[in-house]
């Protein structure tokens, strides 16, 4: 009783400045880490890539002169159709999750083990996979080169890692390898999320397996497609780690990707406004990208609902 | 309705299974026999394994001073993240006079990947003198988008009669927080928590960045620099991989329904 009418009678005004403050000290600390390592940085990277800059030089204003250099960079075109080739591989990884879906989603015995065994290689650490791969793929005792000898598929064991055609496949399947798992138990909880009714109503009015998959599974699971292929993209887009580690870029160029080429201009060349340049024409790439695919969603998630 | 036989599916699933697992089978038969890179065919199952390179991994790298630095790293972000998510998610319970501007911020920063400010992100942690040190390392983690909202869903549905009620009763705003919002917020601070971890844990670009000295070096960049500068300690490379993928493995086993759950949801929002 003691304290209850000092609330009462604490002045209104008093009382809504305390939470204004309380709610902007809640939020400080996120703002500030978002200000420093999210705003500021793409601020800072439309200022370089318009400069002509490297540390402990002046800044000069060069206008357009790092976009005009990408534009005749070979290098820059071949990363760029690289990271696109990237990410039209997600499609493949998602059509194979969704076959696994289907079957871990029947109600078979041990079901929870297939779905724990395809889902672990997701939450690994990417190094450790891309060296796993590496091993995998090596030309003389790598598995798979023993695998396709011993299957008489070829005759001279391929260098996977080292050829200019198989390099980017053999980077994209170790990726998919990653990401299946992943697709799988978005495509699962889709999955789960369609009322069994509506398959067996079909079934009564005599709709085949094959119809009720095209009829009713692949609509009602579009959202979860969707999220997948967004996902996938995303995923692809920002690749780092298994390319770096698994073929440095190489070789030649036939693995680089947008990120590893902004990694290498930054870091090993130190040439930082051209690589805030290329960073600004990936961010916009991406931002176009996603914006594209929220269109699409957008638009498919409605017709969906309406039905 | 189930008269058809399930041993095409079991088969279609063991085999997918062992699709998934052999990656892992071959490394590790690697790492307990080594492997003769001039020596064709490789065999199939190990032949007399032995656990010498598992040894051979600490005379080669500071494994010890790896994994305590990625521990670090890790516990760092992870309390940060936990904390600071949990005020924002609160903050963005309440109203305020420019709400929708933060919430627009914070989906706007979303759209950021982390990939695409590398170049300032490194020039800002050097101004703030924090490169090759615990904290450069973890800074730029410390708080997410995803996981703020994660929050701000879970405090969202507790009922506002409780609040109220707890109000009316005096307890204090910090009391309410305490002893109403968090315990019920617990599936929101086990999925921040297992996202945070694994997002520090496997980090690699980042610090790839900011480490400079051998001492600071976190798990994988002790695995691509071991890589990078072995040439006949193949067994070893693989016991070493062995050894950084092992706690990932076992953890998630103990916990698979967080695991999963968690990475979900986090992909969803993000």
């Amino acid at each position: 009783m003691a304290v209850a009418p000092a609330v009462t009678y604490r002045p209104q005004r008093l009382v809504r400045t305390r939470r204004a403050v309380l709610v902007w000290c809640f939020l400080a600390p996120s703002l500030i880490i978002f200000l420093l390592y999210r705003i500021i940085p793409l601020l800072w990277n439309v200022a370089l890539s318009f400069a002509d800059w490297a540390p402990l030089r002046p800044m000069r204003w060069a206008g357009f002169d790092q976009y005009e250099e990408m534009f005749y960079d070979e290098v820059f075109w071949q990363a760029l159709w690289n990271t696109l080739l990237f990410i039209a591989s997600a499609p493949l990884g998602i059509v194979i999750a969704l076959g696994l879906a289907l079957l871990v989603s029947s109600d078979i015995r041990g079901r929870n083990v297939y779905r724990t065994i395809i889902f672990i290689s997701y939450p690994l650490m990417t190094v450790a996979v891309a060296i796993i791969w590496r091993w995998l793929f090596e030309e003389r005792v790598g598995l798979i080169n023993y695998v396709a000898r011993s299957l008489h598929l070829v005759d001279q064991p391929i260098q996977f890692l080292n050829s200019f055609f198989w390099a980017l496949p053999s980077v994209i399947a170790a990726n998919i390898w990653q990401m299946l798992g992943f697709y799988m138990i978005i495509l699962l909880t889709g999955l789960q999320n369609i009322p069994p009714n509506l398959y067996e109503a079909a079934a009564i009015d005599g709709a085949d397996a094959r119809r009720r998959f095209w009829r009713i599974t692949v609509p009602l699971l579009k959202p979860s497609l969707f999220l997948c292929f967004v996902i996938g993209m995303l995923n692809s887009f920002t690749s780092f780690d298994l390319v770096y580690v698994m073929t440095g870029g190489g070789p030649g160029r036939a693995t680089e990707l947008l990120v590893t080429y902004i990694y290498k201009l930054g870091f090993s060349q130190t040439r930082f406004d051209y690589a805030a340049a290329v960073t600004i024409v990936f961010f916009v790439m991406l931002v176009t990208i996603t914006w594209m695919a929220n269109r699409l969603s957008g638009g498919n998630a409605g017709a969906v609902e309406k039905d | 309705m189930h008269r058809y036989p399930r041993w095409p599916i079991h088969l279609a699933l063991i085999g997918v299974s062992f699709l998934m697992l052999i990656p892992f089978y071959w490394v590790l038969k690697t790492s307990v026999t080594g492997e003769n890179i001039f020596a064709y065919p490789p065999s199939i199952l190990p032949k007399s394994p032995h656990p010498f390179y598992y040894v051979d991994v600490w005379y080669y790298i500071p494994f010890a001073r790896y994994f305590l630095n990625s521990i670090i790293v890790s516990l760092l972000t992870v309390a940060a993240n936990v904390v600071f998510n949990a005020m924002a998610g609160y903050a963005l319970t309440r109203d305020f006079p420019a709400k929708s501007f933060v919430l627009l911020l914070f989906l706007s920063c979303m759209m950021v990947p982390f990939q695409a400010t590398i170049i300032p992100a490194y020039l800002i942690t050097g101004r703030l003198g924090l490169l090759d040190s615990y904290l450069g390392l973890a800074l730029p983690q410390f708080s997410t988008i995803v996981c703020i909202f994660v929050f701000k869903a879970s405090f969202d549905a507790v009922p506002r009669s409780l609040i109220d009620a707890a109000r009316i009763d005096g307890l204090s705003e910090w009391r309410i927080i305490w002893q109403i919002m968090m315990p019920l917020a617990k599936g929101a601070i086990a999925t921040n928590v297992i996202l945070a971890f694994i997002w520090s844990w496997n980090n690699f670009l980042w610090p790839l960045i900011v480490t400079r000295s051998a001492d600071m070096q976190t798990l994988p960049l002790g695995l691509a620099r071991f890589l990078s500068y072995q040439e006949d300690t193949t067994g070893a490379l693989y016991a070493f991989c062995i050894m950084v993928l092992a706690p990932g493995i076992v953890l998630f086993l103990l916990a698979q329904n967080e695991f999963i759950r968690g990475l979900a949801s986090g992909a969803t929002k993000g």
